[in-house]
Order: C-alpha cells, then structure tokens, then sequence
C-alpha cells in the first residue's frame, strides 16, 4: 500500500483545488480550536445597546466588534468562530461513523450475499427514499438538540449512502478472477476481504468520505436553520443565518457573514472531495497498476 | 451463449414483451407499498422517541391524573408500541389521521390542503431544473475542446456543493432585496383574493380568469422554483455530460459514424437516447433529496406547502401531522421515482425483459 | 481484369492512373508521438487493390493493422496523424477530400465491418430502426425502405427478417448480429468493404459462414475488401492477396497462396511455425522469443524491427531496414539475409512431436454424473424451470495426462472448470481425488485446492493489480505458517519454473506483457506443485507466437512435474498440440470423446465435424470454408 500512498501524496499537490480545499479546512480547524483566545466577546454576550452594528469596514463600524453584531448585539465574528467548532466537530466524526456503518453493512451484505444481502439492501433503499432532511429532523425531534445527537442523525442517515457505492464495489470486486485466485490459494474469507476487496475498496472508500465532510457540513447547517442542531446557547451558522434572515432589511451583515463563511467551507469540502476523487480515480490506479 | 433466439419467441416476441412489461411495471409499484408501510413504522417508532408526552400537551395544565390516565387508554398509549402502531396503521386506512396539537383539527385536511403548492413548485421546479439541467450540460458537451466546456463545468461544480437554502437565500438577497426584481414573501400580492376551487393556486386564478393575480402568483412562485432548479440543474448537467462523452466513445456510435451520418444525427438520434438513460435515473435517485429541498425552500419564501407545516409541526411536537406528513413526502418521491423508472422502460428496451 | 492487384515493381508506377486500381497506398506512413521525435506506426506502406479482389493485412496486435481502417475513416486514435504518401480511392486522392465529401461516401462507397458486432449496433434501437436509418441516408425511398431492408436481412441469410427488425441487438446472437452489420455494410454497393477482425469475436463455426457470405457478397458487387486479421491460416483462405506486417513494417507481401506455399521471411515463417495445425505430421512448435516492440520504443529502432527476435539477425539488420524485394510473381519481401532465409526453408526439422499422455494407469482424479444447473428466475411464486449448463458427464485425470474440453461459448465448459476446481458447487455427482471421494468440508478443501489449481482466463483480471509479482507468484503461501525467506527464495523458483527474469518479481502486473502476465498466471497455479491444472482458454487471449511459447511451457511442466492438465479450449489447434484425449461439449452435452487424433480424423458427432470444418486449413490448396457446411449459428 506504499506505493498507493506515495503516488497519492504525489496527485495531491499537483491539484490546486485540492490544496486550498485541505488548506482551509486546515485554517478552520485551527481557528475552531482557538476560538476562546480569538473571539473578542463571549458569543452569547448580548450588547442591547450596539444591536445590527456593521462591520469594520462599512460605516458606523466599530474595533469593538469587527464584524458587527446581531440583532440581539452579540459579537458576529466571536459566533462565527465558536460556530466553527460545531462545524469541524461535525466533519471530524460524522463521515467516520457513517463509513464505518455503511462499509461493514455493505461487507457483510456484498461478500456474503443472500439473505442478509437482501436485508441490508433493502433498508438502504428505504434509506434513500425517504428525504435525507426530513430524517435527519424527525431524528432530531426524538433525540434532544446536542451535538452529539446531531452527529448521530447524521451517521443514522447517511450510512445509507456509503453502504449502496460500497455494496456495488463489493460485488464487482468479489467477481474478480483475482478473488477466486485467492480462494484456491487457500485464503479464507477474512483474507480475501483484508487482503483483495478492502484495498480494493480503499480508493471508494476514500472519495466518499470526501464527499461526506460538505454533505455533513451542510445537513447540520440545514438542522440548525431549522433550529434543530446543538443547544441553543452554542453558536452555529445555520442559526447565525435563520437569525440573520430576521433582520435582512435592517443590516444584511449578521445574514451574509455566515452565509459567506458556509459556502466557503462547503466550497473547500468539495473541491477536497472532487480532488481526491480525482486523484484516486480507480480505473487510473487499475491502468497504472497503483505505480 | 452461442444463442440462438428461439423460434417461439421471434414470432410472440412484440406479445409476450407487452405482457411482461405490465407485469413488470404493476409488480414493481406493488413493492411500493410494504415500503411505504416501513417508512410510516420507522417514522412511528423513531417519534415514540420524543421526549415531551403528548398527553400532557393535549391535556390542560390542571388535569387529574385519572383524567391522563383515562386519554392514555382512550388513545391507545399504555398499549405496547407495535399495538399502537397498528392502531395508526387501521385509523388510517380509514382515513383518520389523527388530530394536530396545534390546532385540535384533523390532519387529512391540513395536509391536503397545503399538498398543492408544494407540488407547484416540485413541478415547475422539475421543469426549469431539467431546462437547465440539459441545456448546459448539451452545451458544455457540444463546446468540448474548446475552454468553454472546462468553464461550464467548472462553474457547475462550484454551483453544485452549495446547498439549496443557501440559494434561497443568496436570490432573495440578490433578486428580491437588492434588485427589487421579484417578491419573495408568500403565495401572491397580499391585497389579491383567490377563492379555493382546486387548491392550485395557479389554476384557480385562471379559472377565475383573474390575470393579474396569475401573474402575481405566478412571480412568486419564480424564485422558489428556480431555487429548485438550480439544485436539479447542476447535477444533472454534469451527468449527461459525462454520459454524453462515455456515448461517443462506444462502438455503435463509432460504427454509425463509418455509415456517414452527419455530427448532428449522430448526437440526436444516436447519442442522446442513450446519455439520457443515466440522467433520468439519476432524476429517480435525486427525488428525494429534491422533494426534501422543498421543506426549506417553502419555509424560506413563506410559501403555505407542506414543507412549511412540517418544520411548524417538527417544532411544536406535533406527532400526528409529522407521522402524516413523513408518509406523504414517502408517497411524493415513490411516485416521482415511478414517473423515472417508467421513461427508463420506454427508453431502454433491456429493461422490458424480466430482471 | 487484371490477374494480380499487387505490383511494386517500379515499373508499375506509370500504370499509377489506371483507373483499374480501386485503392492505392503510396509510401503511406502514420506516425505518433511528440512532433520533434514522431514515431512510425505505420511506415512506409504501399500497396494495390483492385475491385472484387480481397486484400489481406495480417499481423500480431500492435502490428498497426488497423491503422490502414483508420485511415480511411479519418479516426485515428488521437495523437496519432497521417506523417506522409498517398492514399488513392477510385483515381481521388482520400487523404486531401474535403470533410464534407469523405463523409458522403462512408457507408456509400466505402464500408465498415467492425470487429465487435455486438456492441456496434445501437442497444436501444431496433434493427429495423438501424437499417432503415442507414437505407435513408443511401436515398432509398422512404415507401421501400422496409421493403429493402428485409431484402437485406434475406441476402445475409437470416431467418424471419421481418420479425427480425422489430428486435433489439441485445437478443440476437453475435453471429446475427455480425450479418445484420455485413447487410448494412453492402446495402449501398459499396465498392470498398473494410473488414476489420470482422470473425474474432465470434465463435468458429460462424467464422466460417461470415468469411463465405462476405465472398459471396464480394463476388456478387465486384466489391474490394480490405481483410484485416491476425489469423494467418484464415487469410490464406479469405483473401487474395496478403500483406504480412511487424511492428508497423511490411514483411512479406505477395498473392495469399503462393505466398503461404513458400514464407520467405523469418517472420512470416516463425509466425507459421507457431500455429498448431489441425491435421497433417505432429511437429514441434517453433516459439518465437520475445515480443513485438511498443510503439514507444518503434523511434529508436534504427534497422529492421524484427532484428531483435529474428534467428538470423545480421549487424546490418540492426543498421538499416531493407528494400522490399521482388522474389516472385508479385511476391515480395524485406529481409537482408534472403538467402539464408531460403537456405532454412529447404530444411524443415522434423522431429515428431507427442502430446501429453498419460504417465500412469492410475486416475488422480475421477467424476462421474458431474452436472450443473442454474436455478430459474422466480416468477412471482413459482420457479421457471433450471437451465442445464452442464448435463451429467464422467471425467478422469491420469497423471501426466492432459485432456482438453472443446466447444463454443455456452457449451458448459467453463462451467465444468469451475465444478472441477470447486468454486461451483455441482447440482449432482460425485468427484473423487486420489481415490477418495471430495465433500464440502473445511479438509476436503484444504486437500483439493493443495492438489488441483486453476490457471484464470485472463490473466490480466486474475492478478490483484496492486500486489508485487513476488507476493502473486506465492500467493497460495499467504495463508500458511511460512518465513518470508522461504516465500522468497519459492517466488525465484517459480519465476525461473516459467521463463521469467528474477527483475520481474518486484514488479506490478501492470508493468508486464500480456505473455509474461500469462506465466505469472501459471507460476503462481504450481507454488504447491499440484497435479493437476485447470486452465480455461488461457491461450486465446494471445499472440500466436507468444501462445505457442506458453504451449511448450505447459508440456515442459510436464515433464519436470508429471501434472496433469484439464485444458478448456476453442482452438482445436491448441488441443491437439497439447492433449492426448478430448472431449467435445455442445450446448452443456458431452457429444463426442475419446483420443485426439482419432477424434479429429474420424470425428463422430456431427458438432465435432462442423467445429472440425470451421477452422481454417493451414493448407492454402485446400477449399475451405468447404462446400456442404452445416449452418450452426442461426436457427433456421
């Protein structure tokens, strides 16, 4: 798997938008976890008096609060920044949970094949036919708002997603020659699925999970625009915006500042997921035989 | 197979193909409903979850608790919760769905009642995405070599990571904030009275053969639908463009090119019924992530759908219009997914024959 | 008309406007590559073709063949350009027609056959759509079309045309499909026909009906053919004339017959060396070494490109390519060493060569009633009725023995690999192995796979893309108790075992030939040393020259190891050079069995003398496609 690993580290840095993706999730990263020394207010520090201040640079603006305040006057850009922490705890865990689920479903389901194969595809086609929102609030009404909980509607929706991608591979990989091969070479089925169809399903595995860090970013956006998300005393940008929407005409900062910040952070996710997709295209790796 | 097709079949071929599609097409909408029915039960029991008792919202605050217990039993509450789903399941197979929390009314109704306008904007949504959706993708495909096509593509992929809430709100500040466009709040111009014939808004103003208020509706519902569009759009556009360049390197295309027919032939006769097959069923896959962007869409414009009445249902605990509505968003997207598989089977003759 | 439709002699080149020259290649060259260092795929390449003639390109994979196609149809493979010469059709010069022009006369003057029939018809039209369509574009009233079309579909012999053009490609057969594509190829009597490996995808016996209708066809439109195969012996039948090409190069060129009669070429000649014959002497095959050079590497090769494998290689070979010479009656060919060249002819070794027989009376492995049947597709309740894809059939192996299993595609004997090997299970019989009877526990299996193994298909989907050949070759290894010492010192073994250089075990598949994958394939089926082999068609994937050196490699196995082979095969050249006893499969039946050279001569069943009929004699005297010839691939 060296080789995989080298010559993956080598298509990263050839692609621009892979870079700035991982770049700045990096920074995000990095600002979430310093966010107590950052921030200038306490996010939920209401100043009754300077509500809907503009930012720094508009008029009227002030150093107090460099991106201004909220219709309540709380410090926009300290929200921001304890927002970001929802969203790089989010993206940290989520994709990993719902991999995990998704990938030993589809194992089970894709390797070893009938009944239980027609169970666990069935439930993922009930999976994917439900709106994957609707789930996710439903889920969210049941359970109290949290993040934890939120992390958790979110892996109980999108294991789906992994599980059907993953289960199709399974089977294409299980048809190989090479499997068989191993088969009479006196593997068993542990072997054969650690040492041809998991490698085999690396590259997959490893685009989808890309591809899950904006669809987790955006589906915990979409609970707390709906104000379902974490508790309401932690900050999150989906709220930021809901709020935001309330005093569009008055001040359309505390509404475009968060918004600006998630389509930044979507934008990066994706150019990291479509960058990786890229750079470990499988028919690629199968042409070069992973040199 | 060295196969050879049998006599037998040849000759019945056109009769048993027929007989085999309905087949086909009446046992796959039958698999629909055990669906559906898991999709009511897991919503059922995932809702037994919540933590509020739905006894003490329905009762005053001074109720006994004889007078609590008396509603548990009536409502079937102290039954174990497969019984209780049951019970669901046979009320509304009579029609009773239960009574909203919020209003003390039955849920039919309510939900009937605001269905129309979230089909509006899923219709034309579905529309203006699908113009869309198509027009670039032939367009980015028809300028290959050229920059344009990397550009459109591009310009898709950035267009595609970004959430549909987020577009609500980037037209609403653009085109109805800052350029004064287009209304973005409600149904129609509040001053204008529509009577209620058939519940779609647009239909009814020309029944009433109001054109001003037709207008006014239809300016409305502008921005919620290209809301939509655009989140068809992107993907589909990136994905008859790749079907498009897969097409064009298959042999048959190769082959009726070496008959002579001309560029414009070989794409409209040759390569888009083929490129399209992907596309609709990504359209089939889609439905559901589409008819959940509408839940969002209707809250934002301020439009009376059931999206709407969901969030306001999700946010005042009420089960019986959550269970109801959960099960009409279910029924939405198996018909939408059935509308696909349909165009699929009169497309591509390979899936007129048994799986 | 002219007798001939080759002439190279200078002296031809004032006959340059006659307008009897239906396509001329002047010096034709296509090249590739960066613009500073091109490289030739194609070099220098001239020759004639008259109407109603056949003119045959013969060569390996990556000969460049069907570049001449490609030429014509103004596809080449991108990076890839006309580098100079001239291409005349019908007295216009092809290469210079404006766009527009060229167009019009594909499918008009100038056809295709394309060599996957299969996939070259629309999956989503009907066959009427198609022709009609293309009927269309010809001018044929729109009233006549239909009429027209089942006309066509009569012409090429298919039952039922009406019916036929309300079905859809994916429910004909390969060989129907390739006649549907032969009717559209002369529904606007053209009056060039390319053929490009229009039979390889196909299955023997319709080979044969193809070659024979596309000369019917021919001979009834006066049409030209252009016939580009890789099978020397289906030339020397299907065409008139044949231009023999190496790495890009004509090697020998010359009227079909006379030309196979007396190779003068070493190439032309190790190439015929190299395929098994179906009847006459049993001779030892003569392996060429090496392979062709890639295209890549075609810049640097200053002399004649088959220097590197040539017996006969002289410095000046390596020093500068040869002018095409005149030998005979329009019988030409580029080689400096001529005279050695026909010194060798004159002297053919003419050892007898045996095929492997069994070494023992005992039988290492025994089935009996092996079966296999394929469950129905449900329909709603019920179950439609199985499809037999192996009927009950009795089987042993001696040691040493190696018996080859012959059919078509579907005849079930891929299916009876994989019920030997047990990676299926079979629906009924019983197998024993060493006399004691193979069940389905944890041991029986540990027992059948240390003793049988399989060599895949296609080595190319056998061998896990990301392993080193090292660790492919001792894969078997992974799962025992073994130092990684031992694994190492069994893997140069094993690559010495196979003709592979050690430099090769730390490699990816990837990196290796198609040839050398294939020993990787066999290498890593004897790390136990098992034996018996199962190998299901592992040679028809590949060149002739590199299939007869995998060919000696399995008899010389033989001889160190005494395995025995189960080989499965549609080349019945291939099965009587290795095999001392055949079975003849048709349509998952055992109809015929029984020694090899007794089955060929004396074939009983009426499948085996069709199957026996359809391979091409290697005899350029002989009539082939022969006259009375079952008609297999269509249902009447």
């Amino acid at each position: 798997m060296t080789a995989l690993s080298v010559s993956l580290g080598r298509r990263t840095l050839a692609r621009p938008g892979l870079l700035f993706g991982a770049g700045f999730l990096l920074l995000l990263t990095l600002l979430a976890l310093a966010a107590p020394w950052l921030a200038p207010h306490d996010p939920n520090e209401q100043d009754l008096l300077n509500v809907l201040l503009p930012p720094l640079w508009a008029t009227g603006g002030s150093l107090d609060y460099p991106l201004g305040t909220d219709a309540l006057g709380q410090c926009v850009l300290s929200r921001l920044l304890y927002g970001a922490r929802v969203v790089v705890i989010i993206m940290a865990i989520a994709p990993l949970g719902a991999a995990l689920i998704g990938c030993l479903l589809a194992l089970l389901g894709g390797y070893f094949g009938g009944w239980l194969d027609w169970l666990v595809e069935r439930f993922v086609d009930l999976w994917l036919s439900f709106p994957a929102v609707l789930l996710a609030l439903i889920l969210m009404v049941a359970l109290s708002p949290g993040v934890q909980n939120v992390i958790l509607a979110i892996v109980f929706v999108d294991w789906a997603r992994f599980c059907r991608v993953l289960r199709a591979e399974v089977l294409l990989l299980r048809r190989r020659s090479y499997v068989a091969a191993s088969r009479i070479g006196g593997a068993g089925a542990l072997g054969i699925i650690w040492r041809d169809i998991l490698p085999g399903l690396l590259p997959t595995l490893i685009v989808l999970m890309a591809m899950e860090f904006s669809i987790a970013v955006v589906a915990e956006s979409v609970l707390s625009f709906a104000g379902m998300s974490a508790a309401p005393q932690v900050p999150t940008w989906g709220g930021m915006i809901a709020d935001g929407m309330g005093s569009l005409y008055s001040s359309p900062y505390p509404l475009l500042l968060p918004v600006f910040c998630m389509i930044l952070t979507v934008l990066a996710a994706t150019f990291l997921g479509q960058g990786l997709r890229e750079a470990v295209d499988v028919r690629l790796l199968e042409r070069a035989g992973a040199a | 197979m060295s196969a050879t097709v049998q006599p037998l079949a040849i000759a019945s071929g056109a009769l048993i193909r027929a007989a085999s599609l309905s087949w086909l097409a009446l046992r796959q909408a039958l698999w629909r409903i055990p669906m559906l029915l898991v999709i009511t039960l897991v919503t059922f029991l995932i809702l037994r979850g919540v933590p509020i008792d739905p006894v003490n919202m329905l009762m005053p605050p001074n109720a006994s608790a004889q007078e609590i217990a008396e509603l548990s039993h009536q409502l079937g509450l102290d039954r174990p919760v497969l019984v209780q789903y049951l019970m669901w399941l046979r009320g509304a197979l009579s029609g009773d769905f239960g009574i909203s929390i919020q209003t003390g009314q039955p849920v039919l109704p309510m939900v009937l009642q605001a269905l129309p306008m979230t089909l509006q904007i899923l219709f034309f949504g579905l529309l203006s995405g699908l113009a869309m959706g198509l027009g670039s993708g032939m367009l980015a495909f028809r300028a290959r070599g050229s920059v344009l096509e990397p550009a459109i593509m591009s310009i898709n992929g950035v267009m595609m990571a970004i959430p549909d809430y987020l577009w609500a709100i980037a037209l609403i500040v653009t085109l109805g904030v800052g350029l004064q466009w287009l209304p973005f709040i409600g149904p129609i111009d509040p001053g204008l009275q529509v009577p209620n014939i058939t519940g779609f808004l647009l239909l009814d103003c020309l029944l009433q053969g109001d054109l001003v208020a037709f207008g006014s509706a239809l300016a409305h519902l502008f921005l919620p639908s290209l809301t939509l569009g655009l989140c068809i759009a992107t993907p589909i556009a990136r994905v008859l463009h790749s079907s498009l360049i897969e097409v064009y390197q298959e042999d048959y295309l190769q082959a009726a090119r070496l008959r002579g027919l001309d560029e414009n032939t070989l794409l409209v006769r040759h390569a888009l019924r083929n490129a399209a097959l992907p596309t609709i069923s990504l359209i089939g896959v889609q439905a559901s992530v589409v008819i959940g962007g509408t839940l969002l869409i209707e809250t934002i414009f301020g439009l009376p759908g059931i999206g709407a009445l969901m969030i306001r249902a999700l946010g005042s605990f009420d089960l019986q219009t959550i269970q109801l509505l959960a099960l009409t968003y279910a029924i939405t997207v198996q018909l939408v997914n059935m509308l696909s598989d349909f165009t699929l089977r009169t497309l591509n003759p390979r899936l007129r024959i048994a799986p | 008309m002219n007798l001939s439709s080759l002439a190279f002699s200078p002296v031809a080149e004032q006959f340059l406007a006659e307008p009897e020259w239906l396509l001329e290649a002047d010096g034709l060259s296509v090249v590739g590559g960066p613009a500073e260092a091109p490289s030739a795929v194609l070099s220098d390449l001239s020759f004639r073709l008259a109407a109603g003639r056949t003119l045959g390109l013969v060569g390996e994979s990556g000969a460049g063949k069907s570049m001449i196609g490609r030429v014509l149809a103004r596809q080449l493979p991108a990076g890839f350009r006309v580098g100079g010469g001239q291409l005349r059709f019908a007295g216009e010069d092809l290469l210079s027609l404006p766009a527009e022009r060229h167009r019009q006369s594909l499918g008009s003057r100038i056809a295709f056959i394309p060599q996957e029939p299969m996939g070259a018809l629309n999956p989503v039209l009907t066959i009427g759509r198609q022709l009609i369509e293309h009927l269309q574009r010809l001018g044929t009233p729109a009233a006549a079309c239909r009429e027209r079309a089942i006309e066509l579909l009569e012409q090429v012999c298919l039952p039922r045309p009406a019916t036929l053009l309300g079905h859809y490609p994916f429910e004909l057969s390969g060989g129907m499909c390739q006649r549907v594509m032969i009717a559209m190829a002369f529904a606007g009597r053209p009056q060039l026909v390319v053929s490009d490996e229009a039979t390889t995808a196909l299955d023997v016996s319709s080979q044969a009906h193809i070659v024979r209708l596309l000369r019917e066809l021919q001979e009834q439109y006066a049409t030209a053919v252009l016939f580009v195969t890789h099978d020397m012996g289906l030339a020397t039948h299907a065409c008139d004339d044949v231009l023999v090409l190496y790495a890009g190069q004509i090697m020998e060129s010359g009227p079909a017959k006379s030309l196979f009669r007396r190779t003068l070429h070493p190439y032309t000649r190790a190439l015929r060396e190299a395929i098994p014959a179906l009847e006459g002497p049993l001779l030892p095959l003569r392996a060429l070494a090496g392979q062709m050079p890639g295209v890549e590497s075609f810049a640097q090769i200053k002399g004649c490109r088959f220097a590197g494998r040539c017996e006969q290689a002289t410095q000046v070979c390596h020093d500068g390519v040869a002018p095409l010479e005149s030998v005979g009656p329009q019988h030409q060919v580029r080689c400096w060493n001529l005279a050695a060249a026909s010194e060798r002819q004159a002297q053919p070794e003419a050892t007898a060569h045996e095929p492997g027989r069994a070494m023992s009376a005992q039988q290492s492995l025994v089935a009996k009633g092996l079966s296999k049947t394929w469950p129905g597709r449900r329909q709603g309740f019920r179950r439609a009725p199985g499809v037999a894809a192996l009927k009950p059939l009795d089987l042993s192996i001696a040691p040493g023995e190696f018996i080859g299993i012959v059919g078509e595609s579907g005849s079930g004997k891929s299916t009876l690999a994989r019920l030997i090997m047990g990676l299926e299970r079979q629906s009924t019989g019983v197998i024993s192995l060493n006399g004691e009877m193979l069940g389905d526990s944890r041991d029986d299996w540990t027992r059948r796979i240390a003793s049988i193994q399989m060599i895949f298909q296609d080595a190319t989907a056998a061998l896990n893309p990301r392993w080193r050949i090292g660790r492919l070759l001792t894969q078997s290894m992974l799962s025992q108790p073994r130092l990684h010492s031992e694994r190492q010192a069994r893997a140069a073994e094993l690559a010495a075992d196979v003709g592979l250089a050690a430099s090769t075990l730390k490699r990816y598949p990837s990196q290796l030939s198609g040839g050398q994958r294939q020993r990787v394939n066999i290498g890593r089926s004897l790390c136990d040393t098992p034996q018996i082999l199962v190998a299901d068609e592992i040679v028809s994937g590949l060149d002739v020259s590199v299939q007869a050196q995998v060919m000696n490699l399995l008899l010389e196995l033989r001889r160190q190891h005494k395995i025995s082979l189960l080989l499965i095969s549609h080349d019945l050249g291939v099965v009587r050079y290795l095999c001392s006893r055949v079975l003849v499969l048709h349509q998952g039946e055992l109809v015929e069995q029984g020694e090899t050279e007794r089955v060929l001569a004396h074939p009983q069943h009426p499948y085996t003398r069709a199957l026996i009929a359809a391979v091409p004699s290697l005899d350029p005297d002989a009539q082939w496609p022969p006259a009375a010839f079952p008609q297999m691939d269509v249902t009447p």
